[in-house]
């Protein structure tokens, strides 16, 4: 194929706008994305005798889990069509997978997809790609030229709006000590018969390792970035019956989930996607977690434990009525030896009065690490809006510490610079461990400079122009 | 003016007709006019004076970092820097020796004298090559296409390709204080006219300033204050024909020395700042940041009180010594004193002053990255012409102008060295690709594929290319073969050779600090250890046969980066991509949809040679890639489809 620019791996790139919706779609194309996808997509049903998807037929559509192959976690059920070459739009092969539209599950679907050897889309890559493969006309065709530089300037002031703010000049930093670093390299490399050429290795070692302290750490921050762009995921939990589904209820402002007073009504997790004061935020309610004889909802309490551990907020909810000892063992089962800084314990009140255990309740939280606490108000036919106002003050708060609308953090929004930023971090990782190895100058350079040109990818700008400046403004050199 | 009229002119005679006629035979020169000569060009090179061919007017040494890269990948392309620098060598070192073999740089003393002679005996030596001492004014142009030259005589020269090489010398100027002197390096005459002849034909002209320091006689300096540096026996020499066939660096070799300034040099200099031509304003042409004054250094970097200056031969018999790091442009009293400041050159006398000197230049845009003139075919222009600084800069490009003048005239295709195959190639598409602000000088850091392009390999690299357009001759490329063929099969044996993990291997390894191997290991596995050498494993490898020192280092060399190597090959790979897809030099990129305006302009200006130089131009963006190459496909259809 004559048009593949540099890259020719599989792309993936969600066909559906951001956010939260019910239904997603990820498209991927590329010679071997068919392989790619036999490793995380296992097929369920199909109207073939396909086991895989590179054995499917094109055209043919398969449900099937999606999982993660670096530990087996699956993560949606997916339908699966599948086009073969030549017959798709792009002309090569190609997949379009529906997962269930959660934020979190596209973003985990494309994660595991590039860390099985496919990468994102370029703007209008697909479309490009359509037209190299001869599968559009010429008139169609030279609407192509256009709509590239259209989505890459859209994609521009998307980069912008956050490059104007504190990311590039926290990346300026990063850049900064690594083009005093190389600089040092270079000076010794390049005039090495001066004595007065400053040979500092540790000085070398310091600025690169202050480097990548910076980029690991934006790299990091992109966890609180996807909250930001997409959606926060609070997770609803506690004992049957303790009255999750009501507050979703209430916290939604309509009745979304079935409300009954028989333990165990909510048997699946049910997401619902809503505003907190602004704060675009996905309720997931789940199923009480309790030891269960009933298969069905075992498999609900399975489900429930999983949307604990990858919600950016978890809201326990203990009700006055339950058994004070059941909520302290389940307490203990869920929480001991985790990190539970998100996790914040609701009592519900009710005309019955307070809980007569919650200060047994509160101590046990405490030695648990989970130092919020929180009331909600019911009345006899469950939550009431109003009383929800604790709540909601909880998610706003835990928004703006995560960087919602004044903290002073620095975080990454998009995912394609987070994974920049993760490749120059890995580069300034294989170049401290050079300095330990004892190679060449030569090979520490030439790692950083791979790191600088994945910064560069940001920031744009061209490493070997920054690098003459900065040697020729901090040393004195020459004949 | 094309012929006829340069015939008209007063006292005007026709003295002949050459297939290519260079003009200036300094370091560019010597290589375009001999490149061409050998690839059966009728070849005339003119030089202002036939006693300064390829002089070496500033520094007397030959190599350093990135620049003794340069002059082995000019050697193994087929050039003849290398073979005189060997011939006329009296230091020689391998600089960078700690700092991994990538950034390994040979660098030799040359006797300055001697350096020249040998090259003009060489050139005349040198079958379809005529050399004529002459003072080019005129370049003859026929309907935008070169047609000859006029000298300042008026003897008028008939040739299609002309390629100009004339370093500092056009329109030059030198300045020492307020004295100003018409003249070029050295004392020498200066070439009048031709830039305006240049200028006439629509080529754009720049201006630039570079300087040298003062030379001194050797009996007026005590050396007992001065530290001495001894050159090596143990480096290669420049020539890779030289080194197949078991040459060596010179046995007694001279030394150089080196000192720091004072307090006094700073005081005088301090004192005498309102005389420098480049703080009054005298000088105008834009001087190298790398290759500062003396007086630049201590007004810029306000905060070091010394610098350090080398005394460096200028020959093996010659009591001249060069002031290495201390070129000045003040006048000659002032630097009397700056000298008799330094520790050990108190009574030194000065031989020749220091000065910075003005010359015009090409706008390096203005040229193909075959160093062709974009406005005037058959023009060619290499060296300081192109904005760049350094004998070796100058011949590298100079090699590259004489192949491509020369295949140009055979009708055959031309030859292009990208980023990833040589400093060459890095040094020419900077300066006609990015063009420059001061004197271009090589350095290790302006390329991207380092551990790649380096001294020892230039022959990989380069030879076949050499081999192919014809100035490597079959028997050295036999040499070159053989030489490849035991590096692969001893890697080979390396690789597939195991030993046990035995005491004897123990002690070895333990005696260089590295640990006993579990299990059996490959011999190539113990040398990617940082601490075993191919040396080192001597007495455990009992099949080892005896092989020459180049073969060891480049085996050693291949094995030790192997992985590194590996991911900058993959680099080139996808670098190589773009640099594939030519594009057509009659395109209207402002007529392209889809282009931003400001692409679109910038490239119809510089009318890039592939999509790889166009993604390079600044104010060209990565989605304006992706709509030429969108173009090219659709234009690929086009044509294909009115073909049918």
């Amino acid at each position: 194929m004559s048009m593949a620019v540099s890259d020719n791996r599989p792309f993936c790139a969600c066909s559906t706008p951001p956010g939260t919706s019910g239904i997603a779609m990820i498209r991927v194309s590329g010679e071997g994305a068919g392989k790619i996808l036999d490793r995380c997509v296992k097929i369920i049903r199909t109207s073939s005798d396909a086991t895989s998807v590179s054995q499917m037929p094109g055209y043919t559509s398969a449900y099937a889990d999606f999982f993660d192959p670096a530990n087996g976690n699956s993560i949606d059920k997916i339908i699966i069509t599948r086009y073969v070459a030549p017959h798709s739009y792009t002309g090569s092969e190609m997949a379009d997978i529906s997962c269930h539209g959660g934020s979190a599950v596209k973003q985990e679907i494309l994660s595991v997809l590039t860390d099985n050897g496919m990468r994102y889309a370029d703007p209008g890559e697909f479309t490009k790609t359509a037209f190299a493969m001869g599968k559009l006309d010429i008139n169609e065709a030279e609407a192509v030229m256009n709509v590239i530089n259209a989505e890459s300037s859209a994609a521009l002031r998307a980069a912008n709006s956050q490059l104007n703010g504190r990311l590039s000049s926290r990346l300026a930093e990063a850049e900064e000590r690594l083009y005093r670093a190389m600089a040092l390299i270079e000076m010794i490399v390049e005039f090495p018969e001066h004595d007065d050429t400053p040979e500092n290795d540790d000085e070398v070692v310091r600025l690169t390792r202050q480097a990548r302290d910076i980029t690991a750490s934006l790299r990091d921050s992109y966890a609180k970035g996807r909250i930001l762009t997409e959606s926060m995921r609070v997770v609803l939990c506690g004992m049957p019956n303790s009255g999750k589904s009501s507050l979703l209820n209430a916290l939604a402002g309509y009745d979304r989930a079935i409300v009954t007073d028989i333990p165990g009504t909510t048997r699946d997790t049910l997401e619902l996607l809503t505003q907190i004061n602004g704060i675009p935020v996905t309720l997931i309610d789940t199923a009480g977690i309790r030891q269960t004889g009933d298969k069905v909802e075992a498999i609900g309490v399975e489900r429930a434990r999983k949307a604990c551990d990858e919600a950016d907020i978890v809201v326990y909810l203990a009700a006055c009525d339950e058994n004070e000892e059941e909520i302290l063992r389940q307490m203990r089962e869920l929480y001991s030896g985790k990190d539970n800084s998100n996790v914040t314990l609701v009592f519900s009140k009710s005309d019955l009065g307070i809980n007569p255990g919650s200060e047994r309740i509160k101590a046990e939280a405490k030695s648990l690490g989970i130092t919020s606490v929180a009331e909600v108000s019911t009345d006899g036919d469950g939550i009431t809006g109003a009383g929800t106002e604790p709540v909601r003050q909880i998610i706003t708060e835990f928004y703006e510490k995560a960087g919602g609308s004044n903290s002073s953090e620095i975080i990454v929004l998009a995912k394609r610079h987070s994974d920049l930023l993760a490749s120059a971090t890995e580069r300034l990782d294989m170049a401290l461990a050079t300095a330990e190895g004892g190679l060449g100058v030569d090979i520490m350079s030439s790692v950083i400079r791979a790191s600088l040109d994945d910064i560069g990818k940001i920031t744009g700008k061209t490493v070997s122009v920054q690098l003459a400046d900065t040697i020729f403004a901090g040393f004195c050199i020459g004949k | 003016m094309n012929i006829e009229e340069a015939l008209m002119t007063s006292n005007a005679y026709y003295a002949g007709e050459f297939d290519a006629a260079v003009v200036g035979a300094g370091h560019a020169g010597c290589e375009a006019a001999h490149a061409c000569a050998k690839l059966g060009l009728n070849t005339v090179l003119f030089t202002l004076h036939l006693d300064s061919i390829a002089n070496l007017p500033c520094n007397p040494s030959i190599g350093g970092t990135a620049k003794g890269q340069l002059v082995r990948e000019i050697d193994a392309l087929g050039g003849i820097m290398g073979k005189v620098a060997d011939r006329c060598c009296i230091q020689m070192r391998m600089l960078n020796r700690s700092k991994g073999p990538a950034v390994y740089s040979p660098r030799a003393q040359m006797d300055r004298n001697s350096y020249s002679h040998a090259m003009k005996c060489l050139l005349e030596k040198t079958d379809n090559l005529l050399i004529r001492q002459a003072h080019i004014t005129h370049l003859l142009t026929d309907n935008g296409k070169v047609c000859g030259v006029m000298t300042e005589s008026h003897a008028v020269y008939r040739a299609s390709r002309v390629v100009i090489c004339s370093g500092t010398y056009m329109e030059s100027r030198t300045i020492r204080g307020e004295v100003i002197a018409l003249t070029g390096p050295d004392g020498l005459s200066r070439s009048v006219g031709l830039s305006s002849s240049l200028a006439d034909a629509g080529v754009p002209l720049l201006r630039f300033k570079t300087g040298t320091p003062v030379r001194v006689n050797g009996r007026t300096v005590d050396y007992d204050k001065l530290t001495r540096q001894d050159g090596e026996h143990d480096v290669p020499p420049f020539s890779y024909d030289n080194e197949m066939r078991g040459g060596k660096v010179p046995e007694e070799q001279v030394p150089c020395w080196s000192v720091w300034t004072t307090d006094e040099t700073r005081e005088v200099i301090e004192a005498n700042m309102d005389r420098s031509p480049l703080y009054s304003g005298v000088i105008t042409g834009i001087g190298p940041r790398y290759c500062p004054s003396i007086e630049d250094k201590f007004m810029r970097f306000a905060d070091k009180n010394r610098h350090q200056i080398f005394v460096e031969p200028l020959g093996r018999d010659t009591e001249e010594m060069y002031l290495q790091g201390f070129s000045t442009s003040l006048p000659e009293e002032i630097q009397i004193k700056m000298v008799r400041s330094l520790p050990g050159l108190e009574n030194a006398h000065i031989q020749r002053s220091a000065y910075a000197i003005e010359y015009d230049l090409v706008d390096p845009l203005s040229v193909r990255p075959t160093l062709e003139s974009k406005i005037v075919g058959g023009l060619y222009t290499a060296g300081q012409i192109n904005g760049s600084s350094g004998y070796e800069e100058a011949a590298g490009q100079g090699i590259i102008a004489g192949i491509n003048a020369a295949l140009s005239f055979l009708g055959r295709e031309e030859l292009i060295l990208d980023r990833s195959q040589a400093y060459i190639g890095v040094l020419i598409d900077d300066l006609v690709t990015k063009g420059t602000q001061e004197p271009y000088r090589m350095m290790t850091s302006r390329a991207e594929y380092r551990l790649f392009l380096r001294q020892d390999n230039c022959d990989a690299r380069l030879t076949p290319i050499g081999h192919m357009v014809g100035l490597v001759d079959d028997e050295r490329f036999a040499l070159y073969e053989e030489k490849q063929r035991r590096i692969e099969e001893e890697k080979d044996r390396l690789a597939s050779t195991f030993i046990a993990p035995s005491d004897e291997l123990a002690a070895l390894l333990e005696s260089v600090g590295s640990v006993r191997p579990p299990s059996g290991i490959s011999l190539a596995e113990l040398i990617k250890r940082p601490q075993v050498s191919y040396e080192l494993l001597a007495p455990v490898d009992k099949e080892r046969k005896p092989l020459s020192d180049d073969v060891i280092f480049a085996v050693q060399t291949d094995i030790k980066y192997e992985g590194y190597l590996k991911l900058e090959k993959d680099k080139i790979a996808k670098f190589s991509e773009l640099e594939n897809k030519k594009l057509p030099q009659d395109i209207d990129y402002e007529a392209i949809g889809g282009l931003r305006l400001e692409a679109g302009q910038k490239l119809n200006k510089m009318r890039p040679e592939n999509v790889g130089q166009a993604s390079r131009i600044s104010g060209v963006s990565p989605a304006d890639i992706q709509v030429l190459l969108v173009y090219l496909e659709l234009k690929k259809r086009k044509d294909k489809d009115g073909g049918q």
